[in-house]
Parts: structure tokens; sequence; C-alpha cells
């Protein structure tokens, strides 16, 4: 059972990121790119508020 | 200037054809030639159903006097054959004390809700809009 907070985060980027580029582009290099930057910017959302999270706890 | 209208289609067929992508994701824009993307979504939303399970999620039940949860279990059955699959073995009790609990309702929940969207797509395809 994987029960890395990271790796279940990124688990899930990848999915939602796969199908979101493919149903936005059309051309596999604009998918690509674009599933990767959206891939980038879950990843580096959830490091942030992952961080504010620690400094303002809930 | 006159806003070019996409020319009309067969409605019905398009909805033959959302019926079709909602109950096998991916199978919509199959069968309108987009292979590349209907093979994609037929490996990657029940895949991510599967790993919602997997982590211990929960299919929810359509309990109506708690509107979250109702809504919830209507975004589940957005997946379409997987849901009916999972729902027919049992599997989707969820485990709540698992760490994993949460991971699982929120890949289950946003696989069906990612499936609305691409049948919502392929209903675009059918009608000649994209």
């Amino acid at each position: 059972m994987m029960s890395s907070h990271v790796g279940s985060m990124l688990l899930f980027s990848g999915f939602v990121s796969l199908v979101f580029a493919l149903l936005m582009k059309d051309e596999v290099g604009e998918q690509v790119r674009f599933g990767a930057m959206l891939f980038a910017g879950f990843a580096a959302a959830g490091v942030v508020l992952g961080w504010l999270m620690f400094a303002f706890p809930l | 200037m006159a806003r070019r209208q996409p020319a009309p289609k067969d409605t019905t067929a398009a909805a033959l054809v959302c019926a079709l992508a909602w109950a096998v994701p991916g199978a919509g824009h199959l069968w309108l030639g987009r292979a590349q993307k209907g093979a994609a979504f037929l490996i990657a939303l029940p895949l991510m159903y599967a790993t919602g399970l997997w982590l211990d999620g929960q299919i929810f039940p359509f309990d109506f006097a708690q509107p979250l949860v109702a809504l919830a279990a209507l975004a589940d059955v957005g997946i379409g054959a997987p849901y009916l699959v999972a729902r027919a073995l049992g599997v989707g009790e969820g485990r709540v004390v698992a760490v994993t609990y949460e991971y699982g309702n929120a890949f289950l929940v946003v696989a069906g809700l990612l499936n609305t969207l691409v049948v919502l797509d392929a209903y675009d395809i059918a009608l000649g809009r994209k």
C-alpha cells in the first residue's frame, strides 16, 4: 500500500494532467508541453501549500 | 459579421456516442476516430479508478440526507463500466481508518468527473464543434 503523501499527490497530478492535456490540445507536441506544465504546476502548488500549512496549521 | 455556425449533425447519434463514452471511458473518442485520445482515456481513467479502490477509497452511496455524499456518489457513477464492475464485485466499501482513505476517495471521485468531461468532449466532436 502506498502511504506516501507526495507519491499519492504526484500520481493524482499525473492522471489529471494527462487527461486535461488530451482534452485541451490536439497536437502531440502541444499535449506533452501542456501536460508537463500542468503536472509541474500541480506539484509546485502542492509543495508550496504544504509548507504554508506547516507554518499556518488549520 | 455573422458568426460561423458549425454544420448541424445528428443529435441522436451524438447522444449515443455520449452513452458509449460514459459506459466505456475513451470508447466515444475511439468510435469517432480519435484513436490516440481514446486509447489514452481507455487506459488512464479505469486505472485511476482502480488506484482509488486500491487506496481503500469508498464508492459512496446515494444518501440524499447528506447532499455532499450524494454528489460524491454521482461523481463516482461518472466513470461508467468500472463503477458497475466494482459494485458487482462488492469492492469500494472503503476503510475509514486507512491512511490512504481520503486519497482513494479523491481518485475515485475525480476519475468519474474526468470521464464526464471526456463525455462532453466526445459530444462536441460528434456535433462537429471540434
